[in-house]
C-alpha cells in the first residue's frame, strides 16, 4: 500500500531504480532531471550512438548473410542429417599376430582423437568385427587425405647415428639423402614419442617457407636427451629423428641440449606440419592400420524425418511470432527483429566455422541451437518486461527504455554467463557429441550477448525516443501508461487524505 | 508485471506441497532407475552391422519396411554408394550374431536379395567408456564452475539450491526414461544437456530478482525472505510464462509432427523444460528461502513478521515498521 509509505524513502519500483542510478551513474541520473530543452540537446549524441550501433550491427548481419548463403552448402551438416564418408581401416601387426582387444581399443581411442582434431566434429568411430575400425566422417566426400592422417602409426624415435646397423642406410644418410627408410630391428632408439609433453607448429628457422614441429619432452625425456647430447657434443655426433621408420632429419649435436626442446624439420608445408602435430599429440598406434574400403553413406536420420523436423520448427516459430505480436503488439517487432539479427549472426558464425572444417551440424547440435534460440527470445522478453514494468512504475517511456534495457540485459547476461560456463566446460572437457553440443551452445550465447548490445538495447531506446510515445497503442504500452497514471493519482489522493490504512495482509499488499 | 494478475500468487506458501511432490517424483525416478534400469542404445553397447551390397533399385523406405518386418525396426539405416553401386549400411543393437543373421536373412529375402548381397559383422560401441568418462568429467567441471560463478556473483546458498534443482530435473527425466524403457542415445545425452542449460538459466533469472529484492526491496510489505521470494517469483512470472511458451511451442510441434527419432528427442526436451521451469519456483526458490531464513537476520524478521507473527495483533506490526531500516 503506497499510501502508507514515506514518500521520500526509496522503495520498490521507480524510486529504487532512481536511487541506484543516481548513485552508480551520476551523469545519467542527472540528465533525467534536467529541463526539456537541455534534455533534447543532450539526446542527440545518444540518438546518434544508437543509430551508429544499429548501422554497424546491420552491416555485420549483411556480412553474415553473405557468409551463409546458400545455407545448405555453407553449413556442414553431420552424419545424421547429411551423411558423409564411411571408411573401414583394418588393423594388422608387423609380426603377423592378431591384434588384441586392448590394442584395438587403444587404436580406436587414438583414431577418435585424430578424427576430432581434424575438425570433422562428431565423426563416429566403432570397432568392427575383431580387427577393423569403422570411421564415418560427416560431410567429407574425399576420404583419402583424412585416412592418411588417421591411419599414420605416428611412432617417433630418436636414434644415435652410431646405433644404426644398416650400412646402406648409413651411407644414404651420410650423403644427405632425405627420407631414408630404416629396416625394423636394424637400429635401437634411445628415446621415443611417449616422452612428449607438448608439441607446436612453427616456421622453420633453417629453411624459409617451410614449417617445423617443435617438441617439448617431459622431465624424464629431457634428462635422457640431455645425457645423450652431452655424450655426442664433443664429437659432433648425429642424432636421427625417425618417424614410422623414416629418417626425417639427422642433425649433428653442437652442444648439450638440456631443456628437452627439439624441433623436427623435414621441409614440411604448413598442412603437413599440422598433420604431424595431430599424429604426435594423439600418441602412436599399437597396430598398423591399413585402408580397406570407403563408401559414401547417406544420413542416419533419413530425409523424411529431417523434412518433418524442419516443418515442425517452421510451424513452431510461426506460432511463437503470432503469440509475441498478440502479447506485445508493436514491441513484438523488436523481439522478431532481435531473433532475425541473432539468427543471422549465429548462422554466419557457424558457416565460417564450417568453412574451416570446425563445425558440423547434427541433431544434438540442433538441440543446442534450439536452446540458445530460446534464450535469445527470452532475453528480449526480459528486456521488454522490465521496460514495461518501469513504464508502469511511472517513468517516461524514454527513461524506462534506457534503464529497463540495462536491467533486463544485466539479468539475461547473468543467466547467459552461467550457460556459457556450462557450455565451455562441456566443450573443453567433453568429447564427441558433448563437445559439439558445448560449442553450439557457447556460440549461441555469444551471439545472444552481441545481439543484446548491438540491437535490442539501441533499437528499443531509439524507438522510445519518439516513435513509441506518439503511438502507445500500437506499441502495446498504453495499458502500462494508464496504470502508471492510476498509481500516481492514487498517491495524490492518498496524500490528500493522509489517513493511515489498515495493516497490510498477504496478497493484497501491492503498491 | 504484476498488473497482469490482480493478486500475488502464493508459490512459497505452497512450498510443502511442491517439495513433497518433487520428493515423490525423485523417489519414483530412483526406484525406476534401480528396478528397471536404463536401456542404452547401440552407440553405447555396440551390436551388429549388416552391409547390403548391390541392392539395385531398393529404396530406403523399402529397406526400413523390410527391417521392420524382420524385427529390426530400431536399426539405423544409411544408404551407401561404393563404386557407383547402391547399398545399405544397417546398424542394430542386436548383439547375438545368430539372431542378427536370421533377421538380415529375413529382410534380404523380402527384398528379393540373396545371401551374396549382405554381410553381417559385430560392431563395437561408438560411445565407449572413455567418452562416458570424459562426459561425466565435463559435467562435474561444469557443476563446479557454476557453483563458483553463482557463489561469486550472488551467494553460495543460491549456487547449491540451483544445482539441487538441476539435479532434481535430470534425475526425474532419467526416471521417465527408465520407466518407459526408452533407449538412451547420444541425442538423449544432448537433450539432457539442454535441460541442464535451461534449468540453470531459468533459476538464475529468478535468483537475480530475489538477490536484488533481498538487498533493496523496502516496500514495508514484503519483509521476510519467504515473502521476498514469493514477490520476486511473481515479478518475473510473465517472463516465465512467455519464455516457456516461446521455447516449448517449437518442441511440441516437433513432438506432434516430427519423425520417430525427433519425437524421442523432443519428448526428452519437453519433459526437461517443463521440469526446469517448475523446479525454479517449486524447488530452488523454496529451498533457498528455507535455508536463508535460518540466517540470524532473516530468522529475526521471520519471527517478527512471518506467518506465525501475522496471527498476532495488528498494532505490533505498525510499531515495528518504524524500526525498518530505510535505504539511503
Amino acid at each position: 500500500m503506497a499510501q502508507k509509505q514515506d514518500r521520500e524513502a526509496p522503495r520498490t519500483g521507480l524510486d529504487r531504480w532512481n536511487a541506484t542510478e543516481s548513485r552508480s551513474r551520476g551523469s545519467k541520473g542527472g540528465r533525467a532531471a534536467r529541463s526539456g530543452r537541455a534534455k533534447r540537446r543532450r539526446m542527440n549524441p545518444a540518438v546518434r550512438r544508437y543509430v551508429s550501433t544499429l548501422v554497424v550491427t546491420a552491416a555485420v548481419c549483411v556480412a553474415c548473410v553473405f557468409c551463409f548463403t546458400p545455407l545448405g552448402e555453407r553449413i556442414t551438416t553431420g552424419l545424421d542429417i547429411q551423411g558423409g564418408v564411411s571408411v573401414i581401416l583394418t588393423a594388422s601387426k608387423q609380426d603377423g599376430a592378431a591384434p588384441s582387444a586392448d590394442e584395438m581399443n587403444t587404436a580406436k581411442t587414438i583414431v577418435e582423437k585424430r578424427v576430432n582434431t581434424l575438425g570433422a566434429s562428431e565423426a563416429t568411430v566403432q570397432i568392427q568385427g575383431t580387427n577393423s575400425i569403422l570411421v564415418q566422417i560427416p560431410g567429407a566426400t574425399d576420404a583419402d587425405s583424412a585416412v592418411q592422417t588417421i591411419g599414420q602409426t605416428g611412432h617417433l624415435e630418436f636414434v644415435r647415428l652410431d646405433d644404426i646397423g644398416d650400412a646402406e642406410a648409413l651411407a644414404k644418410i651420410g650423403a644427405g639423402a632425405s627420407n631414408v627408410t630404416l629396416g625394423q630391428g636394424t637400429y635401437t632408439a634411445f628415446l621415443d614419442g611417449s616422452y612428449i609433453e607438448s608439441t607446436s607448429v612453427a616456421q622453420s628457422s633453417t629453411s624459409v617457407g617451410t614449417y617445423a614441429v617443435n617438441i617439448s619432452f617431459n622431465p624424464e625425456g629431457a634428462d635422457i636427451f640431455a645425457r645423450v647430447t652431452r655424450g655426442l657434443a664433443p664429437t659432433k655426433g648425429q642424432i636421427c629423428i625417425v618417424l614410422d621408420g623414416v629418417v626425417q632429419s639427422a642433425p649433428a649435436v653442437q652442444e648439450e641440449i638440456s631443456g628437452g626442446k627439439v624441433s623436427i624439420t623435414g621441409n614440411f608445408t604448413s598442412d603437413q606440419a599440422q598433420e604431424l602435430k595431430t599424429v604426435l599429440d594423439s600418441g602412436s598406434l599399437p597396430v598398423t592400420l591399413g585402408y580397406s574400403e570407403s563408401r559414401v553413406v547417406g544420413p542416419t536420420l533419413g530425409q523424411d524425418s529431417l523434412n518433418q523436423g524442419i516443418l515442425a520448427l517452421v510451424i513452431g516459430v510461426a506460432i511463437v511470432i503470432v503469440y509475441l505480436f498478440f502479447f506485445y503488439r508493436g514491441l513484438g517487432l523488436l523481439t522478431l527483429g532481435s531473433l532475425v539479427v541473432f539468427a543471422a549472426l549465429y548462422l554466419g558464425l557457424l558457416a565460417t566455422l564450417s568453412h574451416y572444417g570446425m563445425f558440423s551440424l547434427s541433431l544434438p547440435g540442433l538441440a543446442g541451437m534450439v536452446l540458445t534460440t530460446g534464450s535469445a527470445a527470452d532475453s528480449s522478453i526480459l528486456v521488454l518486461e522490465r521496460f514495461r514494468e518501469e513504464v508502469r512504475m511511472g517513468r517516461t517511456v524514454k527513461n524506462a527504455s534506457v534503464s529497463g534495457a540495462r536491467h533486463g540485459i544485466m539479468t539475461s547476461l547473468d543467466a547467459d554467463i552461467v550457460t556459457l560456463v556450462t557450455a565451455l566446460a562441456l566443450f573443453f572437457v567433453g568429447t564427441g557429441t558433448v563437445k559439439g553440443f558445448g560449442l553450439t551452445l557457447a556460440l549461441g550465447v555469444a551471439c545472444d550477448i552481441v545481439t543484446m548490445f548491438g540491437f535490442k538495447a539501441p533499437a528499443l531506446r531509439l524507438l522510445a525516443a519518439h516513435v513509441i510515445p506518439s503511438h502507445p497503442g500500437f506499441w502495446g504500452v498504453d495499458q502500462d501508461i494508464a496504470e502508471a497514471e492510476r498509481r500516481s493519482q492514487q498517491v495524490h489522493s492518498a496524500r490528500g487524505a493522509a489517513s493511515p490504512a489498515s495493516p497490510a495482509k498477504g496478497g493484497e499488499a501491492r503498491a | 508485471m504484476r498488473s497482469h494478475f490482480s493478486r500475488e500468487i502464493s508459490f512459497i506458501g505452497h512450498r510443502r506441497q511442491f517439495l513433497t511432490l518433487s520428493c515423490v517424483l525423485v523417489i519414483l525416478s530412483i526406484v525406476g532407475l534401480v528396478l528397471r534400469g536404463l536401456v542404452f542404445g547401440i552407440e553405447f553397447t555396440g551390436g551388429t552391422e549388416v552391409d547390403f551390397y548391390e541392392t539395385g533399385g531398393v529404396t530406403i523406405e523399402q529397406m526400413r519396411g523390410a527391417l521392420e518386418v524382420a524385427d529390426e525396426g530400431t536399426a539405423t539405416v544409411q544408404t551407401t554408394t561404393m563404386q557407383g553401386e547402391a547399398g545399405f549400411l544397417v546398424r542394430s543393437d542386436t548383439t547375438d550374431p545368430a539372431t542378427a543373421n536370421a533377421h538380415a536373412q529375413a529382410a534380404a529375402k523380402s527384398l528379393g536379395l540373396t545371401s551374396d548381397n549382405y554381410t553381417v559383422t559385430t560392431i563395437g560401441p561408438d560411445w565407449g567408456a572413455d567418452t562416458t568418462r570424459s562426459s561425466l568429467m565435463a559435467f562435474g567441471v561444469a557443476i563446479l564452475l557454476i557453483i563458483a560463478y553463482v557463489s561469486f556473483r550472488y551467494e553460495f546458498k543460491m549456487s547449491i539450491t540451483a544445482v539441487a534443482a538441476l539435479i532434481h530435473d535430470l534425475v526425474i527425466t532419467l526416471g521417465v526414461y527408465a520407466w518407459f524403457q526408452i533407449d538412451i542415445s547420444p541425442n538423449v545425452i544432448a537433450a539432457l544437456l539442454t535441460i541442464m542449460g535451461y534449468s540453470l538459466y531459468d533459476t538464475v533469472v529468478e535468483f537475480n530478482r530475489m538477490n536484488e529484492n533481498a538487498k533493496q526491496l523496502r516496500d514495508g510489505v514484503h519483509r521476510t525472505y519467504f515473502e521476498i521470494c514469493n514477490f520476486s517469483i511473481n515479478e518475473v512470472i510473465v517472463r516465465t510464462i512467455n519464455t516457456t511458451v516461446v521455447t516449448l511451442v517449437p518442441v511440441i510441434c516437433m513432438l506432434a509432427i516430427g519423425g520417430a527419432t525427433l519425437k524421442d528427442f523432443a519428448f526428452a526436451i519437453l519433459v526437461g523444460e517443463v521440469l526446469g521451469t517448475y523446479s525454479s519456483f517449486a524447488v530452488a526458490s523454496p529451498l533457498l528461502a528455507i535455508w536463508k531464513t535460518r540466517e540470524p537476520k532473516w530468522a529475526k524478521l521471520e519471527a517478527r513478521y512471518g506467518s506465525a507473527a501475522k496471527a498476532e495483533a495488528a498494532p505490533a506490526v505498525d510499531a515495528a515498521e518504524k524500526n525498518e531500516p530505510k535505504e539511503g
